[in-house]
């Protein structure tokens, strides 16, 4: 049934083929003070799901720059604007010296927000699979996502109180209670991710501050101390060197926090993916931290090295790294892979656009 | 009627099954139908079919009405079956219809006038706001300041006194003084102007004071709040087709760039009425001179002042040492007493609330 290769997923597109829709859709979303970008990401999406093969035959996007607007203008009417005012309000209590009451009142926002942005990661995905066809036949889920809003809110709640430590907890089972609720044609999605090969990554983010703190006491022992190289010496000027040395430190710091991200997102993706199932298709991740790292530094060295026109590029880049990297295997029935019966949501993702929530 | 297929190269899924079937084709001037063998599908109208973009190579159809059903060519379609078919959509409906180079022309012409509408239409709109609206508003951001505002009938007396001399004409409601931490004064909307109480202590004579009291009363006269805040409104709703991040910053940009001229405004009525009260207008320029060495040095501020929202201070300054007639006998804003009563009022006023700010 193989088209080409020995993988179910295979993705076919050319960046020279994307180029001509990447900057036609920035100049479009320029001129029209951004309004066009809802048919700019529809168009992208079209692009690479018409380039991605599922076994045989390609997947279809059929989602509308429309439904996105329309998903975008709802969202502001119901939530942008209470906030605003909600905002404006807190102003007028701060002013007025309804100090505590205006916290609490930006407390209650905060828990609003956070709780929509549960909501919005389910949606977003829920609205992703009923517009993503393959043989004719879609997804999507039944459930709205409210419920699993607070599922995000409490897990998250009771892991950052535990100093975080449960948070490879709450993102796994949190993952599998998102994808448990999806649906590909009559099928529902199993997922069984499991916490447990998660932790020993995790705690080196713990052990990272160890290391800073100990590092620092040799940088400073190093310049004011007994040390041989003495830049810094009491009553004098410091030497110029100094502050290169600090400009250093500070480097080292974000590129290992982001390096020690990366390192325990590429076992996260390989746990929650690998843990999945649709009827008898197991799925499988194989991108290690290597291919994350190489893909970071592309994406850096792609946005440096152009000025910045780069960034049109990086949702073609992720795109073609998940598909490459996606696995499946086991048999697929076509003759029982029947029309999905959930209802496919009206517009578009809205809630999880106005978070910032997922680049492609 | 005409026939193409069934072969590998022509391809069918009815939308209720994955499977997928190579039917034969059969088509007249009026529409077309499908046939492979155990179903069927149609006959159809041509104007039911949905071209799909995007498919590299292949050429594939919806049917309007039927979520999944689909039509698919290995290549082009047979060229006789080809004519009765749309093309697909390329940017979106509307500008397929008009060219894409024309529609950009368009959009961009279109964008223009709509930032040069927002930028300016702010300023022709707040003088058509009615007074009653801007005071209730100004009312209620304000309130008393939660009880943080300084007064004694000497200093009530003193700013009354400022008012006369620098803003006759001019609808305020009140001027008061702010027992807060900041060298700073605003104008609120409603008519409503704060003189927080370091700016006080910081100043060193009458007549600074008045120079900067005169600027606000010009934001008051020139209603620039109003025009501010009609102003953040719209930007964020032109903006919001942006993301965030773009979005935000572009606000800030426009808005703070556009509110320098209404400072050049304010500090040209601020001239003027110094002029009018034969107060002075050399105080006032010592006094940007010496905020100009605390923002951190000219070269600095310079530098930074294409997004800051008040001229340089360099300028300003200069602006009100030119206006200064040299020789002319000045006389002083307030008297010494009424200076000191000013100064003291957060001291003085024993049921004002203390300035541990939230701020």
């Amino acid at each position: 049934m193989d088209e080409q290769g020995a993988r179910a997923f295979g993705f076919h597109g050319t960046w020279r083929d994307y180029a001509p829709i990447a900057f036609t859709n920035l100049l479009l979303t320029i001129v029209t003070l951004g309004i066009y970008r809802f048919w700019a990401t529809t168009r992208t999406r079209r692009y690479l799901w018409s380039r991605t093969r599922f076994i045989d035959e390609r997947l279809e996007w059929g989602g509308t720059g429309l439904e996105l607007l329309i998903g975008f203008l709802l969202v502001i009417l119901l939530f942008a604007v209470p906030l605003l005012f909600l905002q404006f309000g807190m102003q007028a209590m701060i002013f007025q010296g309804y100090v505590g009451e205006a916290m609490s009142l930006a407390a209650l926002a905060f828990a609003m927000i956070f709780y929509l942005g549960g909501v919005a990661r389910f949606r977003m995905l829920r609205y992703r699979l009923s517009r993503t066809w393959w043989h004719g036949i879609r997804g999507g889920a039944d459930d709205k996502g409210w419920g699993y809003g607070w599922s995000y809110c409490w897990r998250y709640a009771l892991a950052t109180m535990a100093i975080s430590l449960p948070i490879p907890w709450a993102m796994t089972s949190l993952w599998n209670q998102r994808w448990a609720a999806m649906s590909f044609g009559p099928f529902a999605f199993e997922s069984d991710a499991r916490a447990g090969p998660l932790f020993g990554r995790f705690l080196l983010f713990y052990l990272l501050p160890i290391v800073f703190v100990v590092l620092g006491f040799g940088l400073l022992r190093m310049i004011a101390g007994d040390g041989a190289l003495l830049l810094m010496r009491p009553g004098e000027a410091p030497d110029p060197r100094l502050l290169f040395l600090f400009a250093l430190f500070a480097l080292l710091i974000y590129g290992s926090l982001g390096v020690v991200a990366l390192i325990y997102y590429a076992k996260f993706f390989r746990v929650a993916i690998g843990g999945m199932a649709l009827s008898t298709l197991d799925f499988r991740f194989d991108a290690r931290s290597w291919d994350w790292l190489r893909l970071i530094l592309g994406d850096i060295a792609l946005v440096v090295l152009t000025l910045g026109i780069g960034l049109i590029f990086l949702s073609y880049r992720h795109w073609k790294f998940f598909v490459t990297h996606l696995d499946a295997t086991g048999e697929i029935h076509l003759s029982e892979l029947t029309q999905s019966t959930t209802r496919a949501p009206g517009q578009g993702e809205g809630l999880a656009d106005a978070f910032d929530i997922g680049a492609i | 009627m005409t026939s193409a297929g069934p072969d590998e190269s022509i391809w069918h899924y009815d939308g209720a099954r994955a499977t997928r079937h190579h039917p034969r084709l059969d088509w007249t001037v009026d529409g077309f139908s499908l046939d492979w063998g155990t179903g069927r599908s149609g006959p159809h109208r041509w104007s039911a079919l949905v071209p799909m973009d995007g498919t590299a190579g292949r050429s594939v159809y919806g049917l309007r009405g039927e979520s999944g059903w689909r039509l698919g060519f290995a290549g082009p379609p047979p060229e006789d079956f080809a004519v009765h078919l749309p093309l697909p959509a390329r940017y979106g409906r509307w500008i397929d219809r008009i060219g894409l180079w024309r529609a950009l022309g368009l959009f961009a012409v279109l964008a223009a006038a709509v930032i040069f509408l927002v930028l300016n239409a702010p300023g022709w709109i707040a003088p058509w706001i009615p007074r009653s609206w801007e005071d209730r508003l100004g009312d209620a951001m304000v309130g008393d300041f939660g009880g943080r505002l300084c007064e004694t009938p000497a200093s009530r007396a003193a700013l009354e006194k400022l008012r006369r001399q620098l803003g006759p004409d001019v609808p305020i409601r009140s001027i008061a003084i702010a027992n807060i931490g900041m060298v700073n004064a605003v104008a609120l909307p409603g008519g409503r102007i704060l003189l927080f109480n370091d700016l006080l202590s910081e100043a060193k004579s009458p007549d600074e004071l008045a120079g900067v009291l005169a600027h606000e009363i010009g934001h008051v006269r020139h209603r620039d709040t109003m025009a501010a805040l009609v102003r953040q409104l719209g930007l964020s709703v032109v903006l919001g087709g942006f993301d965030g991040q773009v979005g935000g910053a572009v606000n800030g940009l426009l808005a703070m760039s556009y509110s320098r001229d209404a400072e050049r405004a304010a500090d040209g009525y601020s001239i003027a009425a110094l002029r009018a009260a034969n107060i002075s207008p050399l105080p006032t320029a010592a006094f940007f001179d010496r905020l100009a060495k605390v923002s951190g040095g000219e070269t600095i501020e310079r530098a930074t002042s294409w997004m800051a929202s008040h001229p340089v201070s360099a300028e300003r300054r200069a602006a009100f040492e030119r206006s200064a007639v040299k020789g002319h006998l000045y006389a002083p804003a307030l008297t010494r007493a009424e200076w000191t009563a000013l100064v003291d009022a957060c001291t003085d006023d024993p049921d004002v609330k203390a300035s541990d700010s939230v701020f």
